[in-house]
């Protein structure tokens, strides 16, 4: 155990690298896993909306052509 | 609940003739490069065409398959396999040529198309929301980027200034 912050944020990034290098097919479970998990704190927090079963993410607002300009 | 059965459903689709080419985007695109990240859904990007004697394109046949296969409807979202999947058509130059220029990778004997870590993170920035700009730093960071493939795409989709400006606010301290 450490409080060494800058030991603690390389141990994060190191673990999260140990992650992202784990083969697709267990990556793909652990996604599922953590939508799972999701879900479950959702249920528990959120009031269900009586129109649908699924928890879903908003929209993703990709934007259409020409739009990149500010 | 499998992301693994949607994959192999999508590629019957193909199969089938229902949709023609597909890649993954999102969060669960951005998986195939990075650390998985709790996500809700999964992106599907299509090419979708008119049907028959019709100018207006739909994403109907694709619907109607899966329905009569037992998925459900959820709003603009199909459940398939417990999780909802969501076709989108390309809806600019960028997103077009990320569909394009997708690479096919491999899923324990399942082959399917993602985007390329590059393309993925050019959405990220095009799209700009808080959630996209953290994806886009974990690309950076993870060293994933060909840097001059990335430049390139940002060149190429007038993203530059954007870029730019989203370096001032996240990269600079880290130099």
């Amino acid at each position: 155990m450490t409080f060494d912050l800058q030991r603690i944020s390389e141990s994060k990034r190191a673990y999260r690298q140990a992650l992202a290098s784990r083969p697709i097919a267990e990556k793909l479970r652990m996604l599922d896993e953590l939508r799972e998990r999701t879900l479950a704190i959702r249920r528990a927090t959120i009031p269900p909306n009586p129109a649908s079963n699924i928890v879903r993410e908003p929209p993703r607002p990709y934007p259409a052509r020409g739009t990149n300009k500010k | 609940m499998k992301i693994s059965e949607v994959i192999v459903t999508i590629n019957q689709m193909q199969t089938d003739g229902v949709i023609g080419t597909y890649a993954i985007g999102g969060a669960v695109g951005a998986t195939f490069y990075l650390e998985p990240v709790a996500t809700l859904d999964v992106d599907i990007f299509v090419a979708l065409h008119a049907e028959a004697g019709s100018r207006i394109v739909s994403p109907k046949p694709i619907f109607d398959y899966l329905t009569t296969r037992g998925c459900q409807m959820e709003g603009e979202y199909v459940v398939i396999a417990g999780w909802p999947v969501q076709f989108l058509p390309p809806t600019g130059a960028l997103v077009e040529e990320a569909l394009s220029e997708a690479v096919t990778m491999d899923v324990e004997g399942t082959s399917t198309r993602v985007f390329t870590a590059e393309h993925l993170a050019a959405i990220a920035l095009q799209t700009g929301r808080a959630k996209d700009k953290a994806r886009l730093l974990q690309f950076v960071e993870a060293g994933v980027l060909d840097a001059k493939r990335f430049q390139a795409i940002l060149t190429r989709h007038q993203l530059l200034d954007r870029w730019q400006q989203y370096e001032r606010q996240y990269l600079k301290d880290s130099k």
